[in-house]
């Protein structure tokens, strides 16, 4: 079977003075997949994305136990910036996360700080803003890029060490229905361009289906399902409070799959949903 | 020709301490060739206001040392000292990114990266804090908050407006530091900058300041 680009094992976490943030984590996320990490405010998402990035519990503290593995080594005791080497992160607040003045220097400043040569800094800059869509865009300053361009820029700085695995902490929330479309086209192609692994955090979950490969549910602190889409979504439909946050459309499909007792495909958009509906039910009404 | 901010950051500071051992005369020539310089490097609103700014404040500081009875002559040209002091790191300023002064006051005189740091990120985050006042200001002004009354009614009243101001910034402050931590930010982050080599400009210029940082040991000998 394919290798782990991250792996819980036994782990607990609790802020300090506080209760426990995660309870019994065990899991791992497959190389190469696009994992939707799912569930209600305040299930412990953002704090699950910090341990992958080894912030928690070397920046905040707090008590822990059990093990992350990044790629199959510990991030116990390494340095949150090594560990960035191997998995980005996007945090939700993309505009405080940009420190430089100018886009190109954004991209450069993690490259600088791990001792890349000169003229890799900006050929790998150069690539990144491409990749992004921002080309040639390295002289401008933060104030000259819309909200949409610096949230690209930001992900241009997370891609230029070239990670394997990228985690990004609801990237959209403050964007606009097409803006998280696009965004989502955009990583979807990075992610196929470079065979990564990508780790999203969505409320809306229309926005990614038609990519999503892996999915986590995650509630009060704990692992309600973990594994391939299709396997996790019919959990997550069985609990009523977890039920809604589930795409639109696969809603439909597991209410129609229990009501009727059939079996449908896994639909990614609605063309498919519909052609399936006109075959088993012939016309569908309109 | 190009001359490198170290150089520029030297020169600043030998003119500020130039004003108070050149004659009056020429000072008030460096004045004219700061001016000069400035509105040859940049001439737009800004600087016009910048200048009109500090004109304002020379004319201040002239009055306020007549109002203690300096005589005349003193007061003028303790008003045309300053001006042409601040005056000089506005030239620095227009001439030279912000980064470049950094980098220069790392690489050069030891500064620890993160206060040069610091003066980078500062000028970051001035249009998201101007963001952020309009839309606290909206946001109070909606909660009944007006700036009518006194001044000091009026300065205890946009209390208001600056707390969540600042507790917005200290928020943001944690995500900004995490960043910088998953970025690595260090010691490494200027050393591996490309370096401002000296060119021919630059000892020119550093040979200029000396001769007239050194002007009242050889005016005698001419």
């Amino acid at each position: 079977m394919k290798n782990k680009a991250v792996e819980f094992k036994n782990f607990y976490y609790a802020y300090n003075g506080d209760e426990l943030a995660l309870k019994n984590i065990n899991f791992g996320i497959r190389e190469g997949s696009f994992t939707v990490l799912l569930g209600p405010s305040g299930a412990g998402k953002t704090t699950l994305c910090k341990a992958m990035a080894g912030i928690i519990p070397y920046y905040y503290g707090g008590r822990y136990a059990g093990s992350v593995e990044v790629l199959g080594e510990d991030t116990k005791g390494r340095r949150v910036s090594d560990i960035a080497m191997k998995l980005g992160l996007m945090l939700e607040d993309y505009e405080s996360q940009l420190v430089s003045l100018t886009a190109g220097e954004e991209v450069s400043f993690s490259l600088l700080n791990h001792g890349f040569p000169p003229e890799e800094v900006a050929e790998r800059t150069r690539k990144a803003l491409e990749d992004v869509g921002l080309p040639g865009r390295e002289n401008y300053q933060m104030d000259e890029l819309s909200g949409g361009q610096r949230q690209r820029l930001l992900l241009a700085s997370v891609l230029a060490v070239r990670p394997r695995v990228i985690v990004l902490d609801e990237p959209v929330s403050a964007m606009d229905p097409e803006g998280a479309v696009s965004l989502y086209k955009l990583l979807y192609k990075l992610y196929q361009k470079y065979g990564m692994t990508v780790v999203v955090v969505e409320h809306n979950l229309d926005f990614v289906l038609p990519y999503i490969t892996d999915m986590i549910v995650l509630q009060d602190g704990q692992i309600k399902a973990a594994g391939c889409f299709e396997e996790a979504a019919e959990k997550a439909y069985a609990d009523r409070e977890l039920r809604h946050l589930l795409p639109a459309l696969w809603q439909v499909r597991l209410e129609l799959e229990q009501r009727e007792g059939i079996r449908l495909g896994s639909w990614r958009n609605i063309g498919e949903a519909i052609s399936e509906l006109k075959e088993k039910f012939g016309r569908v009404g309109l | 020709m190009r001359v490198t901010a170290f150089t520029q950051l030297i020169t600043v500071l030998a003119v500020t301490a130039l004003v108070f051992i050149l004659p009056v005369q020429l000072v008030s020539f460096v004045l004219v060739v700061e001016l000069v310089l400035l509105l040859y490097i940049r001439h737009d609103r800004m600087t016009m206001a910048a200048i009109g700014a500090l004109a304002v404040f020379t004319g201040m500081m002239i009055l306020l040392q007549l109002l203690f009875r300096s005589p005349l002559e003193t007061a003028l040209a303790g008003g045309l000292r300053m001006l042409v002091m601040t005056m000089a790191f506005l030239c620095l300023l227009a001439a030279t990114k912000i980064q470049d002064i950094a980098q220069a006051l790392v690489e050069r005189f030891r500064l620890p990266c993160e206060y040069a740091f610091m003066l980078t990120t500062a000028l970051r985050f001035v249009p998201d804090f101007l963001a952020d006042s309009a839309v606290t200001l909206d946001a109070q002004s909606c909660r009944g908050y007006s700036n009518r009354g006194n001044v000091f009614k009026r300065m205890y009243s946009y209390l208001v407006v600056i707390k969540p101001l600042v507790m917005r910034a200290v928020a943001k402050s944690d995500t900004l530091a995490l960043s910088m931590e998953l970025k690595g930010f260090g010691a490494n982050t200027y050393k591996n900058m490309k370096k401002q080599e000296l060119g021919t400009g630059d000892y020119l210029m550093l040979t200029i300041v000396f001769l007239l940082s050194t002007y009242k040991f050889w005016v005698k000998y001419i």
